[in-house]
This record gives C-alpha cells, sequence and structure tokens, in this order.
C-alpha cells in the first residue's frame, strides 16, 4: 500500500494541476485587492492565505503518496475525530460574534466543521461502497449514513452555522442519490423532508436567520439592515459592467461597505473588478475543474474511488453555487465559502485535502487489485 | 458463468464478484452524466445571472454605485488622557481640522486646487505636491491636503462647500500638551503609522496616515491610550456631499493613564535641570512609584504633533546635549563615590572592616609604580567608615579593596540592583556595568589585575549605571535593602472611570548583607549631609534629616586636565559628572532622590542643590 509505484507518476494529472494553479492564482489576487489599504502592501490576510496554500500543498503531496483505498480503513477514526472537535468548538471553542465554531491552536484558528464536511464525504463514500448492491437502497438501509450525517449536521447547527450544515445535507442527499435508492425510498424521503421545512422554520432557524429569507425576496424591506448584504453585493456585481473597473479598483469595495469582502463576498469583489468577462473566466475554470474530477471519477479504479471523487466533486460544486447563489442575489445569505476565493485556513486546507484525493484516485486509476 | 463451471468454488465467488463489480462500477460511471449534465444546467443559472447583472441590468448598477453611494467613515477615538498622581490633567486632545480631497468626486480638480490654495494661504504647488504624493493610489481614497487647519479656514470652507466638489474637512483629534514638554521622555510621542506596524495589525483596525504611539508610554501603552474607532455610514451623491447619515458608531474613547509622577515635583526638577544635561530620579522608597523622572533637555514634543519636519528632527539630532536620549535611563556613567556605599557593604560584609577600623589618608597611596590620589590632596589623616562616607575619603576604599575580590564586590553591587536592568516598563533601558573577574578575560583576553580594584573601589574603571539604578539602590539602602522594581502607572481608568489596573509594589531583588550593616552605612550617609565636613550639606533640609551621597564621575583621566590651573578652562566634555544621591527622612525613609548632572564638575555642589529643591518641595508642598 505504501510503496511507491513510478507508473503512479506517469499518471499524475498535470491538467487538474494547472487548473488548480490558476484558480489559487485567482483567488490570492482578488484577496490582495479585497484586504488592501493604501500604503500598506499584502496584508496579513494576504500572506497567511499564502501560508495556507503553502501548508494544504505539501498535505497534498503526503496524500498521494498513499493509496486512497486506506481511507476504507481509516474512515471511523477520521468520523471520531472531527465529532469530538465538534464538540470541543462548541462547549470549550473561541467565541467569535456569538458562535462557537473555532478552536484556537495558538498558531492557528481551527474550524472543524470545515474539516467535517470531507469527513463525511468520505465516510458516506466507505459505507456505500461496502453497503451497495446495486439494486438500490431501502429505508431502512439507510438509517446508518443517515445517522452519519445527522450527528455533525446537529452539531453545527448549534454552533450556529446553518450555511456549512446545510452543505452535510447537500452531500448527504447528492451522494445518496447517486448511488441509486428504491422508487420508495425517494417518495418517503422526499415526503418527510417537506414536513420538516416548517418544524424548522419554527423551531430551528434563528430569527436573522429568517430575516435573511425574507430579505432574498425583498432586499429594499430592510436595506441597511440584513438586506445590505445583498444590495451592496448587486451593485458592485452590477456595476464592475462588461469589462470591470481594474484591479484595486473597484469602488464598491474599497470604499469599505461591501462586508465581508475578503470571506464570503470575496466573488464579488473580483466581478466588480474584472467585470462579466473575468466572471465568465474564472466560472469556465472552476467547472472545467469540476469537469476534470468528473472525469476522474469516470476512469476510477472502483466504485469506491468513483463514490470518494463524486463526494468531493459535490463539495466543490455546491459551495460554488451557493456562495454564487447568494452574493448575486439569487440565494438567502448564509454563511458559504467560495473554495479557492474565500479567506479561511481551514476551508482552503479542506479544499485541498479533497483536491489531494482527487490526484490520489486519479494516479491509482490502472492498477489492478491485489487483495 | 457457464464456462466457469469447472472452477472450484471459492474461485468462482471471487470471479462472480469481480464481475458484478464491474457491471455496477459501470452502471455508477454513467450516472456520472446525469449529474455533468446537472451541474451544467445550474452553472448557467450563474452565468445568466451575471450576464443580468452586469450586463444586461449593468449601467442601472453602476448608476446606482455612482449616484447612491453609502460609505463608510470612521470616526477617530479620542486618545485616552494622561494624569498625574493628584489626578491633574497633563496630556489631553483638541480636535484639529485637516482638509482631506477625494479627487474622484471633483470633476474640475484644477479649479479647486487653485480655491483651496487661496483660502488656505499656500502656494498651489505645494498643494500639488501633497496629491503628487497620494499619485499611484485609487482615486476613491481620500488624499490628506493640509493637517490642523485655522478656525478662519475652517469657516470658509464649510461656507463654500458647494464650490469645492471633493473638500472635506475631517475632525480628528490632536494630542494636546497642558504643561509643555514635561516628562517627554517618559510619556513618548506619536507618529505616522508606518508600513510595518501597519501589516503587524489587525485588518482594520488601523489606516495608512493614522498616528499612533512612537516612543515612550504612548507607544508601550498604544492598545490602552488608543480606544476603539467609530463609524459612520453616509449617503453620498454624485460629487461627493454626504446627503444624509444612515447609521454611526460612537467611537470608545481610549483609556485614561494616572501616572505616579507629581506634576510639582517634576516641574520642579525640569526647571532646576534647564540648560544643563542630565536627570533626576525621585522615588517611593517602600514601593518604587517613581515620582519624578527627568531628563534634560526634553524631548519638544509639540514638533511631534501635525507630524515633525526634518528640520526639527535633525536640529534634536544635532544638539550637543543629546535631548533623544533618556539620560534617567539610558545614560550610562560612572557611580563614582555613590558606589563607595557597595564597597563599604562588601568590607563589612566579609569582615574585613568594622565601624572602627581606621585607616590613614595622607592624600594618596603607592601601588607598585602608580600613584593613587585622594580627592582632597591635604589627606583626611585618620578615618573610620563614618567619615570616609561622609568626606569621601578615597584612600580609605583604595586600602579596604586590596583585602576585597573583585567578583565578591560585584556580588555586592548586584544584590543592590546594579549591572542589571530595573525593569521599568520603558523601551531601550540600559543595564550598566559592573565587572568581573570572568568578565574581563571574556572582553579583553587579559586577567584582572589587582591595581584594578582601586578605581572599582570607589566607582571608576569599568563600573557603569544608569541614574535609575543608583536611585534603586539608594531606596534599597533607605528600605532595609529590598530593590523594587521602579513603576510609573498608578492607574488605568476606563471611559467610565472604572479602574482596571492598579499599582502594586514589584519586588525586584533583595541585599544580601545584614540590616546592621546597612544601618552603618545610613549612618554615614547622614554624617556626608548633616556632618561637620560633610561632601553633601547643600542638600540640608531644615527640619527633616536628609541622608546622601555625593559623586564626581570622572569622563577622562586625570592626566588630560591636571595642567589647566583654573577648572573654569577645562573643556566641557572633559568636565566630570556630578552626581548626588539620597533619601529622606532618616529617621523613616519616604523618598530616594538621585539628580547626575553631566560635566557638571561637582557632586556636592551641583547636583546636591537641585536634590534640596525637590526635597524641599516634598516636604512642603503648600508652600506655593
Amino acid at each position: 500500500m505504501f510503496r511507491f509505484d513510478r507508473r503512479l507518476l506517469l499518471n499524475f494529472d498535470w491538467g487538474l494541476l494547472a487548473t488548480v494553479l490558476l484558480i489559487a492564482a485567482m483567488g490570492l489576487a482578488n484577496l490582495y485587492s479585497a484586504t488592501y489599504s493604501p500604503g500598506a502592501g499584502a496584508s496579513p490576510y494576504f500572506m497567511k492565505q499564502l501560508t495556507y496554500y503553502l501548508m494544504g500543498a505539501g498535505l497534498i503531496l503526503i496524500i498521494i503518496s498513499i493509496d486512497y483505498r486506506v481511507l476504507l480503513t481509516l474512515n471511523y477514526p477520521i468520523y471520531a475525530i472531527t465529532i469530538l472537535l465538534l464538540c470541543i468548538a462548541l462547549f470549550f471553542g473561541d467565541s467569535i460574534a456569538n458562535t462557537q465554531r473555532w478552536i484556537d491552536l495558538g498558531f492557528f484558528r481551527l474550524q472543524p466543521s470545515e474539516l467535517a464536511k470531507l469527513a463525511l464525504v468520505i465516510n458516506l463514500a466507505s459505507y456505500y461502497y461496502r453497503k451497495d448492491t446495486g439494486k438500490g437502497f431501502t429505508l431502512r438501509e439507510l438509517g446508518a449514513p443517515i445517522l452519519l450525517t445527522a450527528l455533525p449536521f446537529i452539531l453545527i447547527l448549534k454552533q450556529p452555522d446553518l450555511g456549512t450544515a446545510l452543505m452535510l445535507a447537500a452531500v448527504f442527499i447528492s451522494m445518496t442519490l447517486f448511488v441509486r435508492l428504491k422508487l420508495r425510498t425517494i417518495i418517503v424521503m422526499a415526503s418527510s423532508i417537506f414536513s420538516l421545512i416548517p418544524i424548522g422554520w419554527f423551531y430551528i432557524l434563528k430569527p436573522y436567520q429568517k430575516k435573511r429569507i425574507f430579505t432574498l425576496f425583498n432586499p429594499e424591506l430592510d436595506p441597511h439592515g440584513s438586506g445590505y448584504h445583498i444590495i451592496q453585493s448587486k451593485i458592485a456585481v452590477g456595476s464592475g459592467l462588461l469589462s470591470g473597473k481594474g484591479f484595486l479598483q473597484g469602488t464598491q469595495v474599497h470604499l469599505n461597505f461591501l462586508p465581508e469582502r475578503h470571506t464570503d463576498f470575496a466573488f464579488s469583489v473580483w466581478a466588480e473588478e474584472w467585470g462579466f468577462v473575468g466572471s465568465i473566466f474564472f466560472l469556465a475554470c472552476y467547472i472545467f475543474l469540476i469537469l476534470l474530477a468528473l472525469k476522474i471519477a469516470g476512469s476510477a479504479r472502483d466504485k469506491f474511488g468513483v463514490l470518494l471523487c463524486f463526494g468531493i466533486i459535490s463539495l466543490l460544486f455546491w459551495q460554488a453555487f451557493i456562495n454564487l447563489g447568494m452574493l448575486l442575489g439569487l440565494l438567502p445569505v448564509v454563511g458559504m465559502p467560495l473554495p479557492f476565493f474565500s479567506y479561511g485556513g481551514s476551508s482552503l486546507i479542506t479544499t485541498l485535502i479533497g483536491l489531494g484525493i482527487l490526484f490520489n484516485i486519479s494516479m491509482r486509476r490502472h492498477m489492478t487489485f491485489n487483495s | 458463468m457457464k464456462k466457469n463451471r469447472s472452477l472450484p468454488s471459492m474461485q468462482r465467488t471471487i470471479t462472480r464478484i469481480n464481475k458484478l463489480d464491474a457491471v455496477e462500477l459501470f452502471i455508477l460511471k454513467r450516472r456520472l452524466a446525469v449529474a455533468t449534465i446537472f451541474i451544467l444546467a445550474l452553472t448557467s443559472i450563474i452565468i445568466l445571472r451575471l450576464w443580468f447583472l452586469q450586463v444586461y441590468k449593468g449601467y442601472e448598477f453602476e448608476e446606482k454605485a455612482k449616484v447612491n453611494r453609502v460609505r463608510e467613515l470612521r470616526i477617530v477615538a479620542p486618545r485616552g488622557n494622561i494624569l498625574d498622581r493628584q489626578g491633574r490633567l497633563l496630556i489631553t486632545n483638541r480636535p484639529s481640522f485637516n482638509v482631506v480631497w477625494t479627487r474622484e468626486d471633483a470633476p474640475d480638480p484644477d479649479q479647486v486646487i487653485k480655491r483651496l490654495a487661496k483660502i488656505l494661504n499656500e502656494d498651489i504647488s505645494s498643494i500639488l505636491d501633497r496629491i503628487r504624493a497620494g499619485e499611484g493610489t485609487p482615486k476613491y481614497v481620500p488624499l490628506l491636503l493640509k493637517e490642523d487647519i485655522s478656525w478662519r479656514a475652517l469657516a470658509y470652507i464649510e461656507n463654500n462647500h458647494l464650490n469645492l466638489p471633493g473638500v472635506r474637512i475631517e475632525v480628528v483629534p490632536a494630542r494636546e500638551y497642558l504643561f509643555g514638554n514635561l516628562s517627554s521622555h517618559l510619556v513618548g510621542y506619536l507618529g505616522e503609522i508606518n508600513k510595518n506596524e501597519l501589516q503587524r495589525s489587525r485588518q482594520g483596525e488601523y489606516e495608512g496616515g493614522d498616528r499612533v504611539g512612537k516612543q515612550g508610554l504612548e507607544k508601550l501603552f498604544e492598545k490602552q491610550l488608543r480606544g476603539e474607532m467609530g463609524m459612520s455610514m453616509l449617503e453620498v451623491n454624485a460629487r461627493g456631499f454626504e446627503k444624509k447619515q444612515l447609521a454611526q458608531k460612537q467611537p470608545l474613547p481610549g483609556n485614561d493613564i494616572k501616572l505616579t509622577i507629581d506634576a510639582d515635583l517634576q516641574i520642579t526638577a525640569e526647571k532646576a535641570l534647564e540648560g544643563l544635561a542630565g536627570a533626576v530620579i525621585a522615588t517611593e522608597v517602600n514601593t518604587g512609584r517613581i515620582l519624578v523622572l527627568a531628563s534634560s533637555p526634553p524631548l519638544q514634543l509639540n514638533e511631534f504633533v501635525g507630524g515633525i519636519s526634518q528640520k526639527a528632527w535633525q536640529a534634536m539630532l544635532g544638539d550637543p546635549l543629546h535631548p533623544l536620549l533618556n539620560k534617567s535611563i539610558q545614560g550610562q556613567y560612572p557611580p563614582a563615590s555613590t558606589y563607595k556605599m557597595v564597597t563599604a557593604l562588601a568590607g563589612l560584609g566579609e569582615g574585613i572592616i568594622t565601624p572602627d577600623t581606621a585607616f590613614n589618608c595622607s592624600g594618596s597611596i603607592r601601588l607598585g609604580k602608580r600613584n593613587f590620589r585622594c580627592w582632597k590632596k591635604t589627606g583626611h589623616g585618620t578615618v573610620n567608615l563614618k567619615r570616609a562616607l561622609a568626606e569621601s575619603c578615597d584612600v580609605y576604599f583604595y586600602l579596604l579593596s586590596q583585602d576585597l575580590h573583585v567578583d565578591t564586590i560585584a556580588s555586592y553591587a548586584k544584590s543592590l540592583g546594579l549591572g542589571q536592568k530595573t525593569s521599568i516598563n520603558l523601551e531601550h533601558e540600559k543595564g550598566g556595568l559592573i565587572p568581573t573577574a570572568d568578565w574581563k578575560l571574556k572582553k579583553y583576553q587579559e586577567r584582572w589585575q589587582p591595581g584594578e580594584n582601586l578605581t572599582i573601589a570607589i566607582g571608576q574603571g569599568f563600573n557603569l549605571a544608569t541614574p535609575l539604578q543608583i536611585n534603586v539602590m539608594t531606596g534599597a539602602i533607605a528600605n532595609g535593602g529590598i530593590t523594587y522594581r521602579p513603576q510609573f502607572i498608578e492607574e488605568i481608568i476606563d471611559p467610565d472611570s472604572k479602574t482596571i489596573q492598579m499599582f502594586e509594589p514589584i519586588r525586584n531583588g533583595e541585599f544580601k548583607g545584614s540590616e546592621e550593616n546597612l544601618e552603618l552605612i545610613r549612618q554615614g550617609l547622614i554624617a556626608a549631609v548633616n556632618g561637620p565636613n560633610g561632601t553633601g550639606e547643600q542638600a540640608r533640609l531644615e527640619e527633616i534629616i536628609v541622608a546622601g551621597k555625593t559623586g564626581t564621575a570622572q569622563v577622562v583621566h586625570l592626566s588630560h586636565v591636571e595642567d589647566i590651573d583654573s577648572e573654569e578652562k577645562i573643556p566641557y566634555k572633559m568636565r566630570d559628572h556630578a552626581w548626588f544621591t539620597c533619601y529622606a527622612p532618616a529617621d523613616k525613609p519616604e523618598i530616594a532622590v538621585t539628580v547626575l548632572v553631566e560635566h557638571g564638575r561637582h557632586g556636592g555642589s551641583t547636583a546636591a542643590p537641585i536634590a534640596h529643591q525637590i526635597l524641599t518641595k516634598y516636604f512642603k508642598p503648600i508652600e506655593d
């Protein structure tokens, strides 16, 4: 398992690497602009994010040297550690703006909910790989994966971090639909979800979260409160026009009223400064990355590889879709980072570990089983 | 499957699973196509939306961005006040009106510059220089055109507001020094934030152009003094005029700092030092509270307010009296005769002398080829410890030191706080120097010579100490041997008048010898001020007994100056430094005062009278 085959290097996906580097460069340039203050040069955010990229690159090197199938034996330990970290964050973590999301490690503030996304992908992939008979899952067989998802889902919702919790749900639904369900299972699940919506509305969502959903449909209801984010983001994006205002020239960004411009709203900065052309260029690169990942899934040597790939793809896709939908005013404002663009060590490193697994699967696509 | 019937059943099962797996793998992969279509479909929604916002409706949003923009303005918080121990305001803030200009908001910049030059009574070229300095920064960033304008100019600009698009008055607090340069080295000054400091700060905490503490208290307590920025959200129209205020967050003023410094005593000290280079320190002997920390010449604090000019800075740098140096903690001088207390304590502690041991002083002694002289050429005759301290007889200590090891003297010196930093909470404190045999071997690759003991015994040679160290030593001798850390913060008070930090004495260490021996030294110091031939008689008070020790530190070897017949003819830089250190009242010590005057010649005649003034003020505060 730990032997390094020369063929592995030959099968390395250089195209994927080039695409990732291109997107990373765009993300870093954008972060530079979003946190730029005249006279100060590169901000500490930029420097830190650069460090996280280098750390992530190191992790990728480690990950690709070990066969991904080792995850089949590590899935439960990974899960247990994740749950433990989530509990620590919830009960002993650093409280920022009334949320309990972080564990302070001194040199780094870990956000375990980011790692939980990947841990869930690995666990669902392992479970479905072991149990899938090709006949479709019954509701009873789905009990275990539902539990696997529900535990971190609830812990993260408690923090509260609605965006990340929804992300777990999106990953669960995507992967479960992918492995095929019995028709009856789908019907039962869909109806139970619909019946859960009113419960969620009245008992789970915090008032500020409800407000954000209201303001989605009519942001002008509250232009200086919760509609502020959406209005300002739309103005920033819209005023970018076809070709943008130019690097560091985004007035909406630099006049200090686009909120959270280095984290969740990072793409608004990009859209304002690079315009429609730049936005489409980014989207094209990002979708190309996902297509490359789909290609890796299509050539994986076993079902575990396909499932793992698919889980990572759903992470990459849903985060981007929800983030962009939110800042373009299509979806309510929830905390959702855009991979590679939003500042944040935990999120970036999770994304890069996911990419490491993709490289790993791609490199081992021609290998035969030896167990 | 039928073909494999001949294989053993085990193998058959494996093959079947593999085949089944292969089929399932294929089915699974086929579903990827569905996922791809799904992903592309959702992506196209995003693309359509981008097109809608940026192309189809783009000009509408551009108009919104221009016409109805919300601007966030920072409101600088007033910096915390600095008070003396009695709560008298020493340093506070006053509003300073600055002219800023947002180029983006000005359609006709030339007109604006012309008008402004007239109002501000400045050359167009000097305004253009300021604008040029900001070239390269984006146009939405306001440029600072002039700081601290007059009320007249302010009123004019406000009234002609409509003719000056993009021009705005920014009100920022500036430091106001109610007592001039009082305690200038301690409080330090502010300056424009530099690139390094900006990068080290948290995002949004500071911006280019902000003023931050650069020296002293202002720097070390920046976090406390600074307060929290306020914010005002304004709706601004296309010409940059503020239409209405949407929301405001009031700034939170910084915390006030109450010093242990007594303004009256500090003023007395700084007046006494006027025109001289030197330092005065007064502390409470039982707590380490600093009542006076003066270094002369002072910093010209007002020069720093609007950003110091190159000329003023060069003048301070080039001044022969070195105003930039805080001599009380950074000036290192030979402790001279003040060090005799250490030598005496070492002699008593090691059993080499008793209070009654007498030596004969004939004006000099000979050791090897060298002649070591007493300051009194005619000699003191027979002297015991008390007289030796009171009249500062050098020969007594020469003879005593011959039976002491240099390291032994050093260990006594160190237990009185010398040779190490006092850990006062100020930057760039110097630790002085107390030599040992090992130190010399390392530094000069030479062994310690017995003759060197003689110079060490009277505080010359390698010995160096800061005035603050001598003060700490004096305090320890007065209070029974405890060296307190000198501190200057009495309280830190938040804007709600709640105390968030209180003074508490901190012990640095303790003297290694006995209390009886300290008492013998104290008797000598009392005699030095109050005895018949005492060297420190100019520090004497009428009702209170003062105990003190003079010192005269040689700057150059005696041979350089001994041919000069009159003291007045000795060049300034070659004159001796004058020391005086004392405490009072002798029976129940409260305050320790240390004075150093650079090139002041004699401790008794130059430094002691300054200590006298401080003590007089301290014990009779109501006089004037």
